[in-house]
């Protein structure tokens, strides 16, 4: 019988399988794995099955970030599988449940090792030491493992330098019940190889072989093809006695769904901003004159999924709770990268990130928000950046540059040292035109050239002080923008906030009605009736609290809706803003 | 200018507009109703290619049928590098006429399975598909060792020929005769290869690859 435990690895695929820009399709118990080496060396393994239509991964296209699948071009992200943009909904962000299945995948002995559920790690081998092992060529044939075991503890071959012989003896040097080691002698050469049996399925198998000693040059291929040959006669020998003997069925691996921890709510709490992910900053450096850069990385396990435009809550050691944009491109997935400016009139946020905070300390950080999502179908995109609201934009520029759209990158800052994230524009190109030492005035006709030309499914994307995007925003609907082609994002809220109304809300769907009373916000009221909601920045301009209004006229404060969503009267951020109407019936 | 008689989900019609596309070729196509209307074995058709098969092109009055045929034409006519059917280099003639021969092969087994598939063709599928599986065999361990040896293509030399292009169509077009490639990783590489030359261009079942890396 075939042993199938979970726990054991096994190999899948040989190193030279997975070249870049490639996806292998291997096999392991009966289930298929998509198999993709990204751009910065990380192998990933994955169910081999798009979330949305059950297609197979492994005939997707790898980016070398991410991985596209072929049917309908959902995106999902090297290391997290997460979906990072479907392309039948530009305009929103993708949930953050659509995250495929991985399994732990190690390099070694030149092989690529998995295993469902692995215990411990991937076995030494006696005799092989890494880096000068040479891999066989695998050899696919239709015999269960434990036939193709059996079979090889009888492979003769010569070692390595005595190709020409016949005489070699071969000992049996120790074997398992997927693997083999056996070593050859001959006048004084000897070679030991090493065979692991990857059990594909009930009747099918790889054999992957490793020599201990592999020279360069002709006798390398002398001895690949020296074991290819044999390999292909055992091969034979082996298919014949499997095809007599009765045919187990396949396995069927279990397709698991979404893992509880994405497919649930998350637990109720009285209050508000959760900080679940704990990271180290691995690196702090002067981004530009005044801004200083982070780099997070995760305490333990991989980071969830970001897409362009997202943003996380920084906890920092004051106590204080700050927003900042993720500037990482598509698919660099293994830190968070993002830019902090020092604020002259800052209120100890963004003091403590520069003074306080150094390489090598502890943050909390939520999990990325995105509420300034980045469509991808425009027939071109306009980026505006304003100093430090360069973040979120740099990170969709890099996403539209790695799918080879058309965007123009506009970069407003005093002078050249304001200029932040150098390395990571430069990979803009001609893409990137930077404006210097701008006033108010001579901005806005610069704006104005900018925005002028539009064209129908083009979008801009804005960000930066605010009023320079209201400028920006005025200007683009004189120009004939649509609102809904002009995206934006506010650092903050500067209205002068009017919390002196009380009012009535009702939750429609919790069935609950609360009281407002002036000096408290409907957050702050649903919180403490024990009703969680979602929040970040809470005043007013990250979108995170957004709620959707049923009934009565909503008294907006906020500046994240656009004027046309404001004027729909369907939407409300309960951070900040309250109700004209003595009622509000919220869709909560 | 160059008329192709076409089907558009024959793998043998694709080898031409394949060829044609990264020669930058401009042609005419006549389609020809294949299935369901058996119109290449109409009265008419029957008349420019008497074995009643596709593809045929015609060219300044020369009618030739048999895609290998076909793609040693373009490529001795067409092709301004020579690279494609380097007629000055005897052993790498014969070498594509080898492979040109296993493609016929491919298209008596891969391709036969998937005409009884998709188009309800009357044949012994299980040993077509056997057939196919032995052939895949011998051009994965030949494409493997050409890895070793850093050699791309189906034959030897630094650029794809006429050989790469009469073999990737109904390799390509394999699974949907219900031959999987998953056995055949270094056939599965030569694939991506083969998408990614300058001109290439796609029919239906057979998906683009994505750009290679920078170098």
């Amino acid at each position: 019988m075939l042993d199938t435990a979970k726990t054991r690895w096994h190999p899948i695929a040989a190193s030279y399988d997975l070249p870049f820009r490639h996806v292998f399709h291997a096999q392991l118990l009966g289930r298929e794995f998509a198999v993709w080496r990204a751009d910065d060396g990380y192998v990933n393994i994955w169910e081999n099955r798009c979330l949305h239509r059950g297609v197979r991964l492994s005939i997707g296209i790898n980016d070398g970030r991410e991985l596209k699948c072929q049917y309908h071009g959902w995106r999902y992200s090297n290391r997290t599988a997460g979906c990072t943009y479907i392309p039948a909904h530009p305009a929103d962000a993708p949930a953050r449940t659509i995250t495929n299945r991985t399994f732990a995948g190690v390099e070694r002995y030149g092989l690529v090792w998995s295993a469902e559920e692995p215990h411990g790690r991937v076995p030494d081998v006696a005799g092989l030491r890494e880096g000068e092992q040479l891999a066989l060529r695998g050899i696919p044939l239709n015999a269960p493992a434990d036939a193709v075991v059996s079979a090889l503890t009888g492979y003769r071959f010569q070692p390595n330098g005595r190709l020409q012989g016949n005489t070699a003896n071969v000992s049996l040097e120790g074997s398992d019940t997927f693997s083999v080691a056996l070593r050859a002698y001959e006048e004084g050469a000897e070679t030991l190889v090493v065979f692991f049996v990857q059990p594909v399925d009930s009747s099918r198998s790889v054999i992957r072989g490793v020599l201990d000693a592999g020279p360069q040059g002709a006798e390398r291929l002398a001895i690949l093809r020296h074991h290819n040959e044999r390999l292909s006669k055992l091969r034979e020998i082996a298919e014949r006695e499997a095809q007599a003997a009765p045919q187990p069925a396949p396995l069927e691996p279990v397709i698991e769904r979404v893992s509880p921890e994405l497919a649930e709510m998350p637990e109720m709490t009285a209050h508000g901003r959760k900080a679940t992910i704990r990271v180290t900053v691995a690196r702090k450096w002067l981004a530009a004159d005044g801004i200083a850069a982070f780099e997070l990385r995760p305490v333990q396990g991989l980071l969830p999924t970001f897409q362009p435009g997202a943003h996380i809550d920084v906890h920092m050691p004051n106590g204080l709770v700050r927003q900042y944009s993720i500037t990482n491109g598509p698919g660099e997935s293994d830190s968070y990268v993002i830019g902090v400016k020092l604020e002259r009139d800052s209120m100890g946020g963004s003091l403590c990130m520069h003074e306080t905070v150094r390489e090598g300390d502890l943050l909390a950080i939520s999990e990325p928000r995105n509420n300034f999502p980045l469509r991808r179908d425009a027939v071109r995109t306009i980026f505006v950046a304003g100093g430090i609201g360069v973040t979120p934009l740099l990170a969709m520029a890099q996403a539209l540059k790695n799918q080879n759209l058309d965007y123009e990158f506009h970069y407003f800052a005093q002078n050249q040292e304001q200029l932040a994230f150098p390395e990571k524009t430069a990979l803009l190109g001609e893409a990137l035109k930077p404006h210097l030492g701008f006033l108010p005035e001579t901005t806005a006709a610069k704006l104005k050239e900018i925005l002028s030309g539009y064209r129908p499914d083009m979008h801009v994307y804005l960000c930066g002080p605010g009023p320079m995007l209201e400028a920006a925003r005025r200007i683009a609907a004189d120009l004939g923008w649509p609102e809904t082609a002009v995206h934006f994002e506010y650092f903050k809220n500067t209205n002068t906030i009017d919390d002196s109304s009380s009012f009535e809300v009702a939750l429609a769907r919790s069935c609950v009605t609360l009281q407002v009373t002036a000096g408290k916000t409907i957050l702050e009221t649903m919180r403490e009736a024990g009703i969680d909601m979602p929040s970040s920045c809470e005043q007013g301009a990250c979108g995170t609290c957004l709620a959707t209004v049923i009934e009565g006229e909503p008294d907006h404060q906020d500046v994240y809706l656009n004027d046309a969503e404001r004027k729909s009267g369907t939407k409300i951020m309960t951070c900040v803003s309250r109700a004209r109407s003595a009622r509000l019936v919220l869709d909560l | 200018m160059i008329t192709l008689y076409d089907y558009e989900l024959s793998g043998n019609c694709y080898k031409l507009r394949l060829l044609m596309s990264m020669l930058g070729i401009e042609y005419n196509t006549v389609p020809v109703d294949f299935y369901p209307g058996r119109e290449h074995k109409s009265d008419w058709f029957l008349r420019l290619n008497p074995l009643g098969q596709l593809p045929v092109i015609e060219d300044d009055g020369l009618v030739l049928r048999d895609a290998q045929a076909i793609l040693v034409y373009l490529a001795s006519k067409y092709d301004p590098s020579g690279t494609w059917y380097p007629r000055s280099d005897p052993a790498l003639l014969g070498e594509i006429s080898q492979w040109l021969a296993f493609a016929d092969g491919i298209t008596g087994t891969a391709s036969a399975a998937r005409l009884h598939d998709g188009l309800f063709y009357d044949l012994d599928v299980e040993s077509a598909r056997a057939g196919a599986h032995r052939l895949f065999r011998i051009l994965d361990e030949h494409l493997w060792f050409g890895e070793q040896e850093r050699r791309d293509w189906i034959c030897s030399g630094q650029h794809p020929t006429v050989a790469d292009i009469a073999c990737f169509p109904y390799v390509m077009l394999s699974e949907e005769g219900g031959v999987s490639r998953q056995d055949y990783p270094a056939i599965r590489r030569w694939c991506d290869r083969v998408k990614r030359i300058k001109g290439f261009t796609v029919m239906s079942g057979i998906f683009p690859a994505g750009p290679a890396r920078a170098a």
